[in-house]
């Protein structure tokens, strides 16, 4: 459980909170359940990322937001407004496609203006919009050119063009960066924000990379065959896992089982079999004496040092057996006694810190009460 | 090395796979073009063959002589330029009423599940397995006043007295489509089956209702399949004998059988000469048209 000073903050009813309201959302195909009774509430303005590996039901979900799938059961409201039985061209919402999905027999005017066209725009109205995306994704003198002629960042910026020219109530992401290279991910994943948060759309995100939903998002929540694990802001997410899934989803984490062994209300102590010395916690959590649990540790929470710390709890002794060098940060991992092996981060502050330690030395791994996280589920 | 010396002088295995289609095009198209096109140029003549030579030798001299007569006939003889137009305009409908047939078929095979495509496809090509002939004489029996169609029709009281479709130019028309669906069906299958359905998605989530989205989306994109699967019925269709022949009764004229009468029963090779040229000329135009459609769509796909 995560300590009591960083609750996810709860729905308060009449406020911008359930924007986006899902109400049991289900999907099940031929008996298989793909979204699993999922209640969301996604606030207004928000860049909200749906995360997790291939069939979480992730991208079902937001096929089912832009109503290409059908909820078997469960109710959509967007700003108030039903949107289960709208079919996809009727609803507010509009779609940044995986792969973008651009026409290729239009140019990059024609694919901008195509869902303004529906609406029955006058023609100068639709070129004046038109002209006005243009510019905001910086395409300005592209708009004459076919997709194929632009390069994969340029179609990206055409596609969201797309699908924010008619002024949708929400924006939905599937893969924004799936089509681009590692180099240019990260300078479009903040470009991308900035633009959505210029038009200040509600946008739901779904990706697979960890990253990019920490980059993008102002929430996250992590999916797993067709259920929520987790919800809440990258950081809370990152350092108070709900439970194993979560810990282990996202970054890398020392997972360690152990056994309530004193549970007081402001601290906490667990025994395991992976080192003679006892775990403190410094806070109280909600389990009974004797509990199975897990203790999740960051690896960048772990100091190493070859001379046994001052602390009195905490620390456990082993040898290096890999020491796998990053350039910024090493990552060490030693072996335990008990044949456990934890992984600690160093980072390199100074230049050749990380020849200090060496395969086979002898360290002390150690870290602070406040640094793991004890899990129940 | 004499081997070595040897190798050099033979060709190489390069030229074992491009001539292969050389020869064949010059032998059985090329050269067969040459003799029509050499007899067009000729007179009639009671001889064997039937017409007269137009290279001479005479009095130390070649003498060419080119004999426009039977190009200038077909101009002038209101009954050929008749025929033609109305093998275009025949061979024109049978070609749209094809597409209006063959595109919803293709499109709702291009929607199926991947084995039911196979099993449909198989459906629409296996007829062409059976002879040409006998798939044509088949609809005699099926369009005759006493016919499976009138027969039936007249049994479920549609109809007092049977209607007359056999030997007029609808029976063509129907005996046309038919034959020549496949090849419709064929490349707009190819062009329906390749389009990512991911931009009809695009479209509905713009905003466009499925019929927009089609004529917005699908149809453009199938254009090269349109095209290909028109020219594919139009080309044959054009100068098709048998249909018409067999089907279509006296009132349907068609450049096919004008051809044959010309050879077979007015024995005028020169004249059936210059009719088989003027119509590829005709048809040389679709054909043009349609290498340049072929060559932009590569070229698109390939940028």
């Amino acid at each position: 459980m995560p300590p009591p000073e960083a609750k996810p903050t709860p729905v308060q009813p009449g406020s911008n909170d359930g924007y986006l309201d899902l109400q049991d959302v289900r999907k099940e195909f031929d008996g298989f359940v793909a979204v699993d009774d999922v209640t969301l509430q996604i606030r207004k303005g928000e860049i909200f990322a749906l995360l997790g590996g291939s069939g979480s039901g992730k991208s079902t979900l937001l096929r089912c937001l832009a109503g290409f799938e059908r909820p078997t059961k469960g109710r959509i409201l967007l700003d108030g407004q039903p949107m289960n039985d709208l079919p996809p061209y009727e609803r507010p919402i509009n779609m940044m496609f995986q792969s973008y999905a651009l026409f290729p027999h239009m140019t990059v005017e024609q694919n901008i203006a195509f869902g303004l066209k529906q609406d029955g725009l006058t023609r100068d109205a639709v070129r004046r919009r038109v002209g006005e995306m243009l510019d905001m994704v910086q395409l300005g003198k592209l708009g004459k050119r076919k997709p194929h002629q632009l390069s994969g960042g340029q179609q990206q910026r055409v596609a969201l063009a797309r699908s924010l020219a008619k002024g949708p109530k929400l924006l939905l992401l599937d893969e924004p960066m799936g089509a681009l290279d590692k180099k240019l991910r990260s300078k479009m994943q903040l470009e991308l924000v900035n633009i959505i948060e210029t038009t200040g759309v509600t946008c739901v995100m779904v990706t697979h990379d960890q990253e990019e939903a920490m980059t993008m998002a102002t929430r996250i929540a992590l999916m797993d065959q067709g259920w929520i694990q987790q919800v809440g802001k990258p950081d809370e997410i990152y350092e108070q896992p709900a439970n194993r899934f979560a810990a282990e989803f996202i970054g890398s984490v020392n997972l360690i089982d152990a056994v309530i062994d004193e549970d007081q209300p402001d601290y906490v102590t667990l025994r395991t079999q992976a080192f003679p010395d006892i775990i403190d916690i410094g806070h109280g959590i909600t389990g009974f004496e004797g509990q199975p649990v897990s203790f999740a540790v960051r690896p960048e929470k772990l100091s190493i040092a070859k001379t046994e710390p001052a602390q009195a709890h905490n620390k456990a002794r082993g040898s290096i057996e890999d020491i796998a060098y990053f350039g910024s940060h090493s990552v060490y991992h030693v072996r335990l006694p008990s044949g456990i092996k934890l992984m600690a981060n160093f980072t390199n502050q100074q230049r050749w810190a990380s020849e200090a330690l060496t395969w086979g030395d002898e360290v002390w791994v150690s870290w602070g009460e406040n640094d793991g996280v004890v899990l129940t589920s | 090395m004499k081997l070595a010396a040897l190798k050099r002088w033979l060709p190489g295995a390069r030229w074992a796979v491009i001539a292969p289609p050389y020869l064949w095009l010059i032998v059985f198209f090329a050269i067969p073009f040459l003799i029509v096109l050499k007899i067009s140029f000729a007179r009639l003549a009671i001889a064997m063959p039937p017409y007269t030579p137009i290279l001479e030798y005479v009095d130390n001299a070649f003498h060419l002589k080119l004999n426009l007569g039977n190009y200038l006939n077909l101009l002038t003889d209101s009954q050929y330029i008749a025929a033609y137009l109305s093998s275009i305009k025949i061979a024109a409908i049978s070609t749209a009423l094809a597409l209006l047939v063959g595109y919803p078929m293709a499109y709702v095979i291009a929607r199926m599940s991947p084995a039911a495509r196979n099993v449909a496809m198989m459906l629409v090509v296996l007829p062409s397995w059976t002879s040409f002939l006998i798939r044509v004489y088949a609809w005699i029996g099926i369009l005759d006043s006493n016919g499976l169609l009138n027969r039936m029709l007249m049994g479920i009281g549609l109809i007092d007295e049977p209607l007359r479709i056999l030997y007029t130019p609808v029976a063509a028309y129907i005996g046309i489509v038919y034959c020549y669906l496949p090849f419709m069906v064929l490349p707009l299958y190819a062009t329906l089956v390749k389009l990512d359905r991911r931009l009809l998605e695009a479209a509905y989530d713009l905003g466009a209702r499925p019929w927009k989205a089609f004529l917005t989306v699908t149809l453009p994109l199938s254009r090269s399949g349109i095209v290909a699967g028109c020219m594919l019925v139009m080309i044959p269709a054009v100068g098709e004998f048998v249909i018409p022949e067999m089907l279509g009764g006296p009132d349907t004229l068609m450049i096919g059988r004008v051809l044959w009468g010309e050879f077979f029963n007015n024995r005028d090779w020169p004249a059936a000469s210059a009719v088989a040229i003027v119509m590829l000329l005709l048809l040389l135009v679709p054909i043009l048209i349609f290498n340049r459609y072929q060559q932009r769509d590569l070229e698109g796909r390939l940028s």
